[in-house]
């Protein structure tokens, strides 16, 4: 992606207390979190805070409670105010916008869904989702006709005059996106959108929204605190631990090379096998050997365990549409599904 | 001798003190010593340094009956000032209450009872409730107390009416401003625990008896603040987590009050209405001491009278009232509740 980003958050900090400015100080001069709260009672929510967020991917923001991902999310509109910092939304600082400008921004430009779905209790399934338009003051019949698309859309047809209260917990939050949609706004915010609901309903949503992605393209940041979430929708992760970014990249190459103990001890439990895929894993040709077979590089290294019956002697060829791009031999790929532990994270486990 | 005499000998205050002696106003105590000398007592021990038992040792320092005189001769300068600017502003209550005890009592009973009853029956929607009040009204009919039941109601309904239009945007203002909050909260205490009969002593001062506004300021002073109260706890009370999606889809503050806010508070509120109602009926009844017309002015009569039968029907009649008003406004609050539950 050469083009620029479509946010681009610049050294952000975020301090909680009575006198944030003067504490900002203290932490740009080093002073840690700890430090901070029992020196001068303030929490340090974010510290120095740089990505830069694509259009059209999906940016995901994963870190553990309290590493400050929802706070981090809330700065982009502004419905929590910076300490120091900037958020360039297609490169116009979101920061310098007054009242009504911020206030327009968020009508056209950008949605939010919630991990507690927020829908507004007394109105219908309908009426909950036409609320973007309703705030532009869109007409009642339109504003209607374009919610109903977005219902049909996210499999809720039929259930436009309940209330939230009659629906389940995954239901409802189909509603919360349903209203994201209907805002037809270019940037969606998702706050641990999916943590609320049970796991099969969870995946059902995790590949809703990948459709959607494909069809929409929107930009989409995503909060979240589970890995497994994080690596199935991430195109670019971020991993956050006490208001610092330890590591952001590819997926997969976080994956395979953490930066730090704590993301090894993150992602030492996950079945990489379903994660990673074959072109992280792939190395270039060398003509002579004899495959066994075609496959993508986008498949995963479970599926190609499973085509080789778990025999190590395959190699495959790696073919990108019609080119051969790469090889993977089946010993790389049983190497690559070791995790790499360091001993700080050996004796921890 | 008195007991604080060495007090203001100490002090070197004698000479000042005996300067005015003997032209202070003679107390019933002192006129009863006088005749009876004998009967002087020493007191007790160690009396409490007051006002009066200064006053004893030192004729020239002030009775505790000149400070109530003070505070009626403050009011009584305020009083002109005061009449000037609410006479006019409050007049609009007169108006309102003259006029609806002029149609509740014009209009014929088979006018003003069944759209009494239509009323009820939209607001609460239910036949129980509705039946209730037919009945009610029936058997107040039929024992002759209609009218001044009517009366009643018709000074309760503008009452109420007029704490839900000023109390409602109080209490927003006040779910607002934590700021306001913090200095109204102490005034609606002071309102809540004031004696009922404590209210009429000023507004006498203030307003002709003969005036409707003096009873109706006295109820709606009582009255407003449950809904002030409620209307405020509604509002901070909303989920804040649907306020924040307000926000975050770009709502105005009147878009927020007028979509959300007010309609989630609404079960809240009600309940500062129903509150409100109750207690305008409570301030009714003693409002008849001020010529408050209905229920009230039978019971009064029953206890100068000693009428027993005519107070106790009375009292009767005020029970059915409140049982109605209650049920009605509960009803409603139910309907409204069940329209919207949260879960």
């Amino acid at each position: 992606m050469v083009n620029s980003p479509k946010i681009e958050i610049r050294n952000l900090y975020k301090i909680f207390g009575s006198d944030p400015k003067t504490a900002l100080e203290k932490v740009k001069a080093g002073m840690g979190k700890e430090a901070l709260l029992n020196d001068t009672g303030h929490v340090l929510g974010l510290q120095n805070i740089s990505i830069d967020i694509h259009e059209s991917a999906i940016t995901v923001v994963m870190g553990l409670s309290g590493s400050g991902k929802s706070t981090l999310i809330r700065h982009i509109n502004r419905l929590i105010e910076p300490t120091d910092g900037q958020v360039l939304i297609d490169g116009e600082d979101a920061l310098l916008l007054d009242q009504d400008e911020l206030r327009d921004k968020r009508r056209t430009d950008m949605s939010m869904v919630f991990q507690k779905f927020a829908l507004l209790p007394h109105r219908t399934v309908l009426d909950n989702s036409a609320l973007p338009l309703e705030v532009r003051g869109v007409s009642k019949s339109e504003r209607h006709a374009e919610a109903q698309v977005w219902i049909n859309r996210v499999g809720l047809g039929g259930f436009e005059k309940h209330y939230p209260y009659q629906l389940s917990g995954g239901m409802q939050q189909r509603v919360g996106l349903a209203r994201a949609l209907t805002s037809n706004s270019d940037i969606m915010l998702m706050d641990e959108a999916f943590s609320a609901l049970d796991p099969l309903i969870r995946s059902d949503m995790q590949k809703l929204l990948l459709d959607l992605h494909v069809e929409l393209k929107k930009t989409i940041i995503f909060i979240t605190h589970d890995l497994d979430e994080a690596l199935r929708l991430a195109d670019h992760l971020v991993i956050l631990k006490d208001g610092a970014v330890v590591q952001q990249g590819d997926p997969q190459s976080i994956l395979l090379t953490p930066s730090d103990p704590y993301i090894e001890a993150f992602v030492s439990d996950i079945n990489r096998a379903r994660v990673l895929r074959v072109r992280s894993v792939m190395t270039p040709m060398d003509k002579k050997s004899k495959y066994a077979g075609d496959v993508s590089p986008s498949d995963t290294l479970e599926s190609l365990i499973a085509r080789a019956e778990g025999d190590t002697s395959f190699k495959f060829r790696v073919l990108d549409g019609e080119e051969p791009i790469g090889q993977i031999d089946m010993q790389d790929l049983v190497k690559a599904l070791v995790p790499r532990v360091s001993e700080a994270v050996q004796q921890h486990l | 001798m008195a007991f604080y005499d060495s007090l203001f000998n100490a002090f070197g205050l004698r000479e000042w003190c005996d300067a005015s002696a003997g032209s202070a106003k003679m107390t019933m105590a002192s006129l009863l010593a006088k005749t009876n000398p004998d009967a002087a007592d020493e007191g007790p021990l160690l009396p409490f340094p007051s006002m009066d038992e200064l006053y004893k040792a030192c004729p020239s320092f002030p009775q505790s009956r000149e400070f109530t005189a003070g505070v009626e001769e403050a009011f009584l300068n305020a009083k002109d000032v005061l009449k000037t600017v609410l006479d006019p502003l409050t007049q609009p209550l007169s108006w309102l209450l003259e006029g609806a005890l002029f149609i509740f009592l014009a209009a014929p009973w088979w006018i003003v009872v069944p759209l009494i009853l239509l009323f009820v029956w939209y607001v609460c929607r239910s036949v129980a409730v509705t039946t209730f009040v037919t009945v009610s009204f029936v058997f107040l009919a039929f024992i002759d107390h209609l009218d001044a039941a009517l009366q009643t109601l018709a000074i309760i309904a503008v009452c109420t009416g007029i704490c839900i239009i000023l109390g409602v945007p109080i209490g927003i203002a006040m779910a607002k401003s934590n700021r306001l909050q913090r200095s109204l909260l102490p005034l609606l205490d002071l309102l809540q625990t004031l004696p009922t009969f404590v209210y009429l002593i000023p507004l006498i001062f203030l307003f002709s008896v003969t005036e409707p506004k003096l009873y109706g300021i006295a109820i709606i002073v009582y009255a407003i603040v449950p809904v002030i109260r409620l209307t405020d706890l509604g509002i901070r009370l909303v989920d804040q987590d649907v306020v924040e999606a307000a926000n975050a889809f770009g709502m105005s503050s009147r878009q927020k009050l007028l979509g959300i806010e007010l309609p989630l508070a609404l079960p809240n509120i009600m309940a500062g209405v129903n509150q409100t109602i109750m207690m305008s009926l409570a301030m009714v009844v003693i409002a008849s001491l001020v010529s408050a017309p209905g229920l009230g002015v039978l019971v009064l009569r029953g206890i100068r009278n000693l009428e027993l039968g005519v107070g106790l029907i009375a009292g009767l009649g005020i029970v059915l009232l409140a049982v109605i008003l209650d049920r009605v406004s509960k009803a409603a609050i139910a309907r409204v509740s069940t329209d919207q539950t949260f879960k």
